[in-house]
Formats: structure tokens, C-alpha cells, sequence
């Protein structure tokens, strides 16, 4: 799983972010349903554009957050990749 | 008095016209008196009211909401508040070149009605000519790019179905298959008897569709909505009353959902004569089972009561009188017997009564 430079995850079609200018934070809007994302969940579906692999989306969210720990990191973008995907939330 | 809570979920109910004419409908019986509908600019007032409300999701339904020659203003304004804009369709009006104004307008997900996996099943339910039409129209959807969800209200006459509709679904690449359940208010009230499921055909449908959700999961979601009578569980009402969902009918009128026109007493106050901030905090129908204030027992010291908020408040008052009993669905509440002998109520050669003007008429007369 880690580094696996298969997987390029994008965005569903039905789904898409929006800013909640009351709540101040992301939110994942689909049909019947919505989440809210944190700044690095929101970072992460923005960088689901079925080009990037895992690893490269790591790097990006590396470079723009200066991630200490890269293991971390990595675990982080699978373990919100796959509660996204079990949602049908990715293609 | 508390502040409001805020409203995530907008229907507009656009127009009570349809041209199918499902013995389901949950248009209310009498639709033929809502003739003046909102106008265009009445509309959008409204979609920008509600996304300053905090609105995020609108559902741009009917009656059938592509009748409305508005549809694509509507969907503009709509997306320029960044509204995730969903429309709920019986799509026989549908063409390439609407679908294509639709897209670029900025519609963001299509819900198609079918009313069977066969065209004798299907229309014998919806009434008219039209389900052809419907498959040629999600093929369509699909290649004009729209995400899909495909709507199918499930019932005695169509349950047996489910497997086929599940195929029907794949074959046709939409995203998202519900399997609704059919509720018992309005039109189908009037139809329960011929549409109520039997124990061993609800408990089948509902096995075959936990298998199905598991087995497409991540690929195609599939929605499983209880028929409250036979799984005996107390629906959650809109997630609690006046709490994150309305409903305006075609005439303007705020509700905190459709069916609520059934309870003797409620006004419901248009947004012809109030700012909807003002209707969906002050209303006295908006007000009326908010929060647990109203319950009663066994509801007022459940436990689940912010769970399930005591049920449908429209069913404790289609079943009990009372609006403010529990629901009969919970067999806690005294009235449980009534749900008891209605499940069993079925009749195989009772006629349909088919959703019109003329019925609706016929039907609203005293």
C-alpha cells in the first residue's frame, strides 16, 4: 500500500468541495449528504486529480506543510483516501 | 426563545404539474389547488435567502421540475450562491439539448425516477407511456456527463424486481441506486393496501440489497430506505423537526417537510409575505415539534428520543389523531395494535388510484 504508485486517486463527479463561510471550514458536498473536511483533508481531495499517485500527493502536501514525518503522512493520505473511497467518493 | 438551528437542506418543490401520474405520488391529494406558482424572481429570492441561512444542499423538485421554463435560470442562480444543486427528475422531458443547458448552468447531480425494471411493472405504476423513455433519458444523462442517481419507490408490485433493478442500474452506469421504500402519505395512503409488502417479500428485497451494498461498495452506492411498517423502527423525522431541512411548496409555502400539510392546525407561511429567516425561525408550524417540549410518553423520558425524535409526526397524527404521540411505528406507544393490523392489511385485487387533476379533485372534494 504505501508507495503504491498505482493508485491515482481522483475525485468522483458527484462530489465536490465548498467552503462554509459559517462554519468556516471545508465541506465534501455529494448527493444527500456532505462532510467536513479539516485543512489537510481538504488539501488532500484537491490534490485528487487522477494524475497524482499517493506518493507524489505526499510530496506536494510535504512541501506545502513542511511534514516532519513522512511515514506519518503517508499513513494519513491512505487512511482518508480509503474512508473517502468506502463512501464511493472516489473513481 | 432559542435561536434556530440552521437549515443544511432546501427542496423546492417547483411545480405540482406532472405528466406521469405514480399511484406513490407525495404531492399532496388536493395539488390541484396550488396553481399560482412562485414566479422566477420569487425563486432565486429564495435560493439566495437560503444559502445566507446556511442551506449547502437544494433539491430542485415537483410535481416534474422540468416543466418549469424557468428551470435554467433557476440552476444558474442556484450555482452563482455555490448551492450543490441536485434535480429530481421523471425525466420523460428530457432531451440532449435540455441536459446540455442543464450542465452548462451548472447542475450538479441528476436523481431519475423508474418505477420498475419492466415496462408492464413500471407502467402500471406510473400511469402513462414512459418507461422507455426513462432508460433512453439516463443513457443520455450519463453521456452528457451528469452523475446519476437512479430513484426506484419500491413496493408490493415491484419488489420481487430488486435484483433486476440492480442490474438495470450497472447496465446503465449511474452512480447511486435507491431503493425507496414506499411511505405511506398522500397518493400512496390512498394506495396502501394494493402497495403494502408481505413480511417474507420485504425481508427477501431487504437481504438482497444488504448483499448488493456490500458487494459494490466504493463502486456503486446503493440506499436502502426502510419501509417503516415492516422493519418496526420509528423513522428519525427529517432528522428532527425544523432542524436542518425544509421544504417550499410550489406556492411558497415553508415546511419542514411535504407531508406536513396533513396535520390539522399548522399554518405554514409563505415566503410571499416573510423574509425565510424570519418563517424558519418564528413559524409557529416551523416551531411546533421542535426540540422535545411537545412529546409526550413514552417519548418525553426515552432514550432513544434524540435518536429518532419520537417518529413521524405525520403518521402519530394519520394514525393516533394526535400529532404529538409517538409514532405507532415504535411498538412502545399504546396505538403499536393499529400499525399491527395495517401490515396485514394487503389486498391483491384492490384497483390503484392514479395521481391527476381529476382525482386529485374528485378526492379533495368534500
Amino acid at each position: 500500500m504505501t508507495g503504491d504508485n498505482a493508485w491515482r486517486p481522483r475525485l468522483a463527479s458527484r462530489a465536490r468541495l465548498k467552503f462554509d463561510p459559517i462554519e468556516k471550514q471545508e465541506m465534501l458536498l455529494f448527493p444527500e449528504a456532505a462532510l467536513a473536511l479539516n485543512e489537510t483533508g481538504a488539501a488532500i481531495v484537491r490534490l485528487c486529480d487522477g494524475a497524482r499517485s499517493i506518493n507524489e500527493i505526499v510530496d506536494q502536501l510535504s512541501k506545502n506543510y513542511g511534514a516532519a514525518d513522512r511515514d506519518a503522512l503517508t499513513r494519513e493520505v491512505i487512511e482518508f483516501l480509503e474512508t473517502i473511497r468506502a463512501r464511493g467518493l472516489l473513481q | 426563545m432559542t435561536a434556530a438551528p440552521r437549515p443544511y437542506t432546501l427542496v423546492a418543490e417547483l411545480t405540482y404539474r406532472c405528466p406521469l401520474r405514480c399511484v406513490y405520488c407525495s404531492n399532496p391529494i388536493d395539488f390541484h389547488r396550488s396553481r399560482a406558482e412562485l414566479s422566477t424572481d420569487e425563486w432565486r429570492r429564495v435560493f439566495s435567502e437560503a444559502s445566507e441561512l446556511g442551506v449547502m444542499q437544494l433539491h430542485l423538485s415537483g410535481g416534474e421540475p422540468a416543466l418549469r421554463d424557468d428551470l435554467v435560470e433557476l440552476i444558474q442562480h442556484a450555482r452563482a450562491h455555490d448551492l450543490y444543486t441536485n434535480l429530481i427528475t421523471g425525466g420523460t422531458l428530457l432531451n440532449d439539448d435540455k441536459l446540455r443547458s442543464y450542465r452548462d448552468a451548472g447542475l450538479d447531480h441528476i436523481q431519475l425516477s423508474i418505477q420498475g425494471a419492466t415496462r408492464d411493472s413500471a407502467e402500471m405504476i406510473a400511469g402513462v407511456r414512459s418507461h422507455q423513455k426513462k432508460l433512453d433519458v439516463a443513457r443520455l444523462i450519463r453521456q452528457v456527463g451528469f452523475p446519476l442517481t437512479l430513484n426506484v419507490v419500491i413496493h408490493r408490485l415491484n419488489i420481487a424486481e430488486v435484483p433486476e433493478l440492480i442490474a438495470l442500474t450497472l447496465e446503465l452506469g449511474a452512480d447511486r441506486l435507491e431503493l425507496a421504500n414506499t411511505q405511506f402519505y398522500a397518493w400512496a395512503a390512498e394506495n396502501r393496501r394494493a402497495l403494502m409488502p408481505t413480511r417474507e417479500q420485504y425481508d427477501r428485497a431487504e437481504e438482497i440489497a444488504r448483499e448488493a451494498i456490500a458487494k459494490y461498495r466504493g463502486t456503486l452506492e446503493i440506499a436502502f430506505v426502510q419501509n417503516d411498517y415492516l422493519s418496526g423502527e420509528p423513522k428519525p423525522c427529517m432528522g428532527g423537526w425544523g432542524r436542518s431541512y425544509m421544504c417550499i411548496n410550489p406556492i411558497g409555502e415553508v415546511m419542514p417537510c411535504h407531508a406536513a400539510a396533513v396535520i390539522p392546525g399548522l399554518r405554514f407561511e409563505s415566503v410571499r409575505d416573510h423574509a425565510l429567516e424570519k418563517i424558519w425561525r418564528d413559524s409557529p408550524a416551523m416551531n411546533a415539534f421542535r426540540g422535545d417540549e411537545w412529546m409526550m410518553e413514552p417519548c418525553r423520558s426515552c432514550a432513544r428520543k434524540e435518536i429518532d425524535f419520537g417518529g413521524c409526526r405525520c403518521q402519530a397524527f394519520m394514525l393516533t389523531g394526535n400529532a404529538a404521540e409517538a409514532d405507532p411505528i415504535c411498538r412502545l406507544s399504546p396505538h403499536h395494535g393499529v400499525v399491527e393490523s395495517m401490515r396485514k392489511d394487503v389486498d391483491t385485487v384492490e384497483p390503484l388510484i392514479y395521481r391527476d387533476a381529476k382525482t386529485s379533485r374528485e378526492l379533495a372534494s368534500p
